[in-house]
């Protein structure tokens, strides 16, 4: 059956009615194979236009429509939605810019004209080859995965779990709260970490609809947004989360010491321990490689010594699978090592730590009580910080080491009266609204800043250390007691893991790649899963905060229980008839959106992923894979109607 | 010139959805004057634009073949623009064994914010491809 086209042309009021001859073009059109009304309206998109717009297509009983008016940029949905309010597919719709293409950018109202013409003949052979799409919906889970309990997934749990959802929390570690949580103060209120991070950890493990699995990790990933399947590993603790009340009878009787990974090795710990005092959950966890009795010795010390029978050797990993609809990784960051850069002497001298090892001596729940000192348990009477450690190895600013060696340097002139501290950097970045203040503040109370250029150099001079540099272009040293060197910021170990898993894309450094570093930071190249905070880059508490927040905010906005999910409706659809199964497709889908079916040994496109670019397209070399509303034919049949 | 008085001259460019088409945009809202040889066909990204469409256009007499895209690293589906750059810098190679003049195949990367160097192209192209003439059969 043939179609029955209707072209409507846009004066646009004077903006195409004065630089175009609308009437010729109304006239070119009805000359038009299949046109069988054509006609001009002053403006289609006034509230007039649209009625007579639907009532052309009413009356006319069109199959398809064409106007020819400003850029589908401007009004494209709503004449999309004037055809849908008339019982017509809106992709039966084609729209030809003849405002901001022609009649705006020709002089010569002739040649607009022809143009014009040229257009409308082209948008029109197009729209008779347009396929109706159906709008896609799926059916969804609401439920949400936020791995990591950092500042970042912390903001995102409570987010979701205060709008009703149900969100599993995966720790990594025993205790939740990240890195945050084994800070004293936090720049730049001074604030205690612990203090106010305190009240989002209870409501985390209080909250009904938040389940808050520690020691436990992502192993898979199967499904797309809307519908994932999460397969987790709920490590042995070997101490029952139910039993246990968290009383530490069981610590003192376990003979086993080991390094204490939670104080930045400065202390020792049991092999049944909790990570540092006050850590949440207050359940201890027995580390499997050094307890005796797990190793196969003879050893029953903490079991005998629990009064709540808590202590159960015969533990398992278990593996736990949940449906979620999304999944936000918050799986944050680690600090560059600075060992393998011999001029700092970190690793080999005494009295050189990290800023990370600095901040656990500082803090009450730390090694020391709180107390900063030299390893051989002497105050130290001077400080030397040096920045951008690792800074040009790693080829990026970790943006946040200046604030927190200013921070470093503040708390040590208030705990440690007449200290010297001094400050090696290159550049100093201090960028947010508070953030000149406290450096005002420590250089007003004597902290020394010294521009090094990098040329820092730590050595050993009997018990105490030499910093020697290079300064307006004079080699001097200094010597001092203890060296605090600010290491870039790098990815945790497991991101590359976790990547692989849910098949996202890493950047150059390791992070995690977003899906715009701007507009959505917070996003990933696959739908349905989001990243917040260091996982993303290197950043201080507040954007990581305001990461979770977005995150969990999109996915209230979009997945909402009892509702489907709207589908992208432009996609790639690959026809297996013609599909040889050479797999190209499958390996430039910039979203992974194509899997090959091993059984018909074709790619198959997956609608909730695809978001229709076409690079399948192009790239098939069968013509096996066709873009919805961009197909070869509707764009040959511009083409032949553009040059003829 | 040719171009001012007949409509033989058909340049075909190529715009994704995002950058490059909003830049046409601003060149009409900038009212920047342009030739009017060139039909803008979109597409979502230019890594959409298979070799066989360009063909295609030459094939039919198209003089010329633009195709703009979002500037590396802008795309908005990751990085079709990289693979465009590609897929163009082969088929340009190629071109000249069908007999037709590789510059008659333009790639460029235009912003949203670019209005002008959209006109600007645009019109060097037109004229590039004036002086080369029509496709010889």
């Amino acid at each position: 059956m043939a179609e029955r086209i209707g072209v409507f042309v846009c004066k646009c009021g004077p903006n195409i009615g004065d630089r175009i001859d609308v009437d010729s073009v109304v006239a070119e059109a009805e000359g038009i194979e299949d046109v069988v009304t054509a006609k001009s309206h002053n403006l289609l998109c006034s509230e007039d236009g649209i009625r007579f717009l639907q009532e052309e297509i009413r009356k006319g009983g069109l199959t398809r429509v064409v106007i020819a008016a400003c850029t589908p940029k401007q009004y494209e949905q709503k004449f999309m939605r004037a055809c849908e309010g008339v019982g017509l597919n809106p992709y039966l719709l084609q729209m030809t810019n003849i405002r901001e293409q022609c009649a705006w950018v020709t002089p010569d109202p002739a040649q607009a004209t022809a143009k014009a013409k040229s257009l409308v003949r082209a948008a029109t052979m197009r729209a008779t080859l347009q396929e109706p799409i159906e709008k896609k919906e799926i059916e969804i889970h609401p439920d949400v995965l936020v791995v990591g309990s950092g500042v970042a997934g912390l903001e995102a749990t409570l987010t979701l779990a205060q709008k009703g959802r149900k969100v599993y929390l995966l720790e990594k570690s025993p205790c939740i709260g990240g890195l945050g949580a084994r800070f004293e103060e936090v720049y730049q209120t001074m604030e205690c970490a612990p203090c106010m991070l305190a009240p989002e950890l209870q409501e985390v493990l209080q909250k009904e609809n938040i389940e808050a699995i520690t020691y436990g990790e992502l192993e898979g990933v199967v499904g797309s947004y809307g519908n994932f399947t999460v397969k987790i590993r709920r490590k042995a603790r070997y101490v029952s989360e139910e039993a246990c009340i968290g009383c530490s009878a069981c610590f003192e009787p376990c003979p086993v010491e080991v390094s204490n990974e939670f104080d930045e090795g400065l202390s020792k710990r049991k092999a049944i321990y909790i990570p540092f005092a006050g850590a949440l959950p207050n359940v201890p966890v027995i580390d499997e490689a050094n307890c005796i009795k797990l190793k196969g010795g003879e050893c029953n010390a903490c079991q005998e010594a629990c009064p709540f029978d808590a202590i159960d050797f015969d533990d398992q990993d278990r593996i736990e699978e949940k449906r979620v609809g999304a999944i936000i990784l918050a799986t944050g960051s680690t600090q560059f090592n600075p060992s393998s850069l011999a001029q700092y002497g970190y690793g080999r001298f005494d009295n050189v730590l990290t800023g990370l090892e600095l901040e656990r001596l500082n803090a009450s729940n730390g090694p020391t009580g709180g107390k900063i000192l030299l390893k051989d348990g002497r105050e130290p009477r001077s400080v030397a910080f040096v920045y951008c450690v690792g800074r040009k190895e790693k080829g990026h600013c970790s943006g946040i080491c200046c604030m927190y060696s200013v921070k470093l340097a503040h708390l040590l002139k208030e705990k440690i009266p007449g200290v010297e501290v001094y400050s090696f950097y290159t550049d100093l970045c201090l960028p947010k609204k508070e953030h000149q203040r406290l450096y005002e503040e420590v250089v007003e109370k004597g902290v020394e800043f010294i521009r090094s250029n990098g040329s820092e150099r730590v050595s050993r001079d009997g018990k105490g250390l030499v910093v020697e540099y290079k300064a307006d272009s004079t080699s001097k040293s200094l010597a001092v007691d203890m060296v605090v060197l600010a290491p870039a910021i790098e990815p945790n170990p497991d991101t590359a893991k976790l990547a692989a898993i849910l098949d996202i894309p890493l950047d150059e450094r390791g992070f995690f790649s977003e899906e715009h570093p701007l507009m959505k930071s917070f996003g990933t190249p696959l739908e349905g899963v989001f990243i917040a905070g260091c996982c993303q880059g290197p950043k201080d508490i507040g954007d990581a905060v305001a990461q979770g927040g977005a995150a969990a905010g999109r996915i209230l906005s979009r997945l909402i229980p009892g509702e489907k999910l709207e589908l992208e409706p432009i996609v790639a659809v690959i026809d297996e008839e013609i599909c040889g199964g050479c797999n190209t497709c499958i390996s430039i889908c910039p979203y992974s959106a194509i899997s090959r079916d091993e059984e018909k040994k074709v790619a198959v496109v997956d609608d909730t992923l695809c978001r229709g670019c076409g690079t399948c397209v192009a790239a098939c070399p069968t013509g096996a894979a066709r873009a919805k509303h961009f197909t070869n034919e509707e764009i040959f049949a511009e083409i032949r109607e553009v040059v003829r | 010139m040719k171009t001012e008085t007949d409509f033989q001259l058909k340049v075909i460019a190529f715009c994704c959805k995002w950058c490059s088409s909003a830049a046409a945009d601003l060149a009409g809202t900038s009212r920047m004057k342009m030739l009017p040889n060139f039909t803008i066909i979109p597409t979502m990204c230019s890594s959409r634009v298979d070799p066989e469409l360009i063909l295609k256009a030459f094939e039919r007499g198209a003089w010329g073949v633009l195709v703009a895209g979002c500037h590396p690293g802008d795309c908005h589906y990751q990085n079709g623009n990289y693979k465009t750059q590609r897929r163009i810098f082969l088929l340009r190679k190629l071109l000249s064994d069908f007999g037709i003049e590789p510059d008659r195949l333009r790639l460029e990367w235009i912003s949203a914010s670019e209005g002008a160097k959209f006109a600007q192209v645009v019109n060097e192209f037109i004229e590039r491809v004036d002086e080369l003439g029509p496709l010889k059969d």
